[in-house]
């Protein structure tokens, strides 16, 4: 069964190149630009993979990270940020995040990153 | 030419020495009358013990007449003499008050009437006519002193009757004269305090230009405290200045991230369409490419919209001020906006007060603050609603102040202090967070306000006060 993959970020045209990229590598992936909606969704379905963007509004990067954390123990998470402080990457990787990701995303450091996390 | 104006302290010392000198006129006044009522007085003594010596004079003269005695006469003589002694002490007085003539012909009738007596002692049948002249010496001399007294009496009573009327008349003086001024000096400061009051309140209400460039004669007490609070506003004015400054270079911080942000989102879209494309170009249709493309031109056109409003937000261009009708102003940024307001189902409606002074402004940038104000407002309104925009004056027609109010969705009162911060948004990629910050610095530069009212669900009413156009910045020719 293929892996599923949840990528959360306001920016629709990372949504977009994400699943595009990540679908045609054989995953299954859903998308959401509005954050609220994605933590819905999260609760109620479990993702081997959640790709999300630090900043946004209503519910962030580190709400969606505690969330998985709690819910999901096993499941891995990928941060992305536009604008990346040490403070920031410190404190996502204290919240056992697989990997940080600055923007602008490499498309094949993304996928290598997305690969080692689902065990491929 | 500046007027050579007393100081408060000068006027009240002017004003005590005035009230000193009419108090030590009266006090000069009641001395020297009181000093002729006394001299009249002692005068009057003396007269009386005079009189009174030349009745007993005339009644030991009568028991000569009647009983002709000798002894009678001899009595009489001393009377006569010691009242001749008393005439001599109280001589200086005497001739004060009567005149050296009356006092010669008193003395000489006292003389001539001793010396009558002394002919009748020597004669030893005194004649009938040295007996009448004695009658009638002594009647003039009891008649003399006795109208004298009278006469002094009257005296004395108009001294008193004057000297009460003259009392009366500078109590009345000496009260009017206060009253007079101290109604002057109450005038005069509650005119100068209504006066400071008022550069305090515009104080206290941050015009701090309109009190720094207010000057007073400086010879005034009151004038100087005019003026050091002019000099204070002049001083708040400057670290006003200087804050605006620092909170310029403090939101140059969160200027920096947010242009790290902000152009960081487009940046890496743009990075991931270009790789994307790159990489998967051969399994690309024609049409996936065109798309990946336009979208690319979307992405670089975020980013020219961020960098245009970069630069009018650190832009310090000199506004081209002109005088110009605020309806004018208004009706040119409604235009611009019509047809936003037609797709959006949002009613307008005008409400401009009739007779407004004009402004003296940058007509691009207000234009470019209340179209920035237009379309928060129609952004707040998703479902349609109601635009009013009022223009209206104050009652000292010095300020235009124009209201833009919308029926949308307010703003939350945990958001409100960071409207007007730079990059702060709540449209999320859709805006720049750039133009209330942007209004704001033009506001701010044309000496004007800009103030907000919300209520979440009920909507928000952003009000601008722009000094109205006046001949004096006319003379100026520049703004403030």
């Amino acid at each position: 069964m293929a892996k599923n993959i949840i990528v959360i970020d306001d920016e629709e045209v990372v949504c977009r190149m994400t699943k595009m990229v990540l679908t045609k590598e054989g995953y299954e992936v859903e998308t959401f630009t509005d954050s609220k909606k994605a933590l819905e969704r999260i609760k109620e379905k479990k993702f081997d993979l959640v790709i999300t963007d630090l900043k946004m509004e209503d519910v962030d990067g580190m709400d969606i990270l505690k969330t998985v954390n709690k819910l999901y123990p096993d499941a891995k998470v990928i941060m992305i940020t536009a604008y990346a402080t040490l403070d920031t990457a410190i404190e996502a990787l204290r919240g056992h995040v697989f990997d940080f990701f600055p923007k602008p995303i490499k498309i094949e450091e993304l996928k290598k990153s997305v690969k080692e996390a689902l065990g491929k | 030419m500046k007027k050579n104006v007393l100081s408060i302290r000068q006027k009240i010392n002017i004003a005590l020495g005035i009230e000193a000198a009419l108090l030590g006129i009266i006090s000069i006044c009641a001395f020297f009358s009181f000093k002729i009522v006394l001299s009249k007085l002692h005068f009057i003594e003396i007269f009386d013990e005079l009189n009174i010596s030349f009745l007993e004079m005339r009644k030991t003269e009568k028991n000569y007449f009647l009983y002709h005695d000798t002894n009678a006469l001899q009595e009489a003589y001393q009377k006569g003499e010691n009242a001749y002694y008393m005439l001599q002490r109280a001589q200086t007085s005497l001739v004060s008050t009567l005149g050296r003539q009356n006092y010669h012909a008193l003395t000489s009738s006292l003389k001539q009437y001793l010396n009558t007596i002394q002919n009748l002692q020597k004669s030893q049948r005194p004649s009938i006519l040295e007996e009448l002249r004695l009658r009638k010496l002594g009647h003039r001399l009891t008649q003399f002193s006795s109208s004298l007294i009278k006469q002094e009496h009257k005296k004395i009573n108009r001294i008193i009757h004057q000297n009460t009327m003259m009392f009366f008349a500078s109590l009345v003086a000496v009260l009017l004269s206060q009253l007079f001024l101290w109604q002057y000096f109450f005038r005069f400061l509650a005119k100068k305090l209504l006066k400071m009051e008022a550069l305090t309140k515009a104080v206290a209400k941050g015009h701090f230009h309109e009190v720094a460039i207010k000057h007073s004669e400086p010879n005034d007490e009151i004038g100087s405290v005019v003026n050091a609070i002019s000099r204070m506003a002049q001083e708040l004015e400057k670290r006003e200045e200087q804050l605006l400054q620092a909170k310029k270079l403090a939101s140059l911080g969160v200027l920096v991230s947010g242009v790290a942000h902000e152009l960081g989102n487009p940046l890496n879209n743009i990075s991931m369409l270009a790789e994307g494309y790159l990489s998967y170009y051969d399994s690309l249709s024609d049409e996936e490419k065109k798309n990946f493309m336009k979208e690319v031109q979307v992405q670089a056109e975020r980013i020219r919209k961020i960098v245009r409003n970069l630069l009018d937000f650190s832009r310090q261009k000199q506004p081209e001020f002109k005088e110009c009708s605020p309806i004018e102003v208004v009706e040119k940024s409604i235009s611009l906006v019509e047809n936003q307001l037609r797709i959006s189902h949002i009613k307008l409606h005008k409400n401009y007060a009739p007779d407004l002074p004009a402004i003296y402004v940058d007509v691009d940038q207000i234009q470019q603050v209340l179209v920035n104000l237009f379309v928060n407002a129609i952004h707040a309104m998703p479902k349609g609603g109601r635009l009013f925009v009022d223009i209206q004056t104050n009652d000292k027609r010095d300020k235009v102040i124009i209201k833009v109010k919308d029926t949308g969705t307010g703003i939350k009162p945990e958001i409100l202090p960071h409207i007007f911060d730079p990059f702060f948004t709540t449209k999320g990629t859709k805006g720049t967070g750039l133009g209330l910050s942007v209004s704001y610095g033009i506001i701010k530069q044309h000496h004007g306000k800009i103030s907000v009212d919300t209520e979440v669900g009920k909507g928000t009413t952003f009000t601008i006060e722009l000094p109205a156009y006046s001949s004096k910045q006319a003379k100026e020719g520049k703004h403030g």
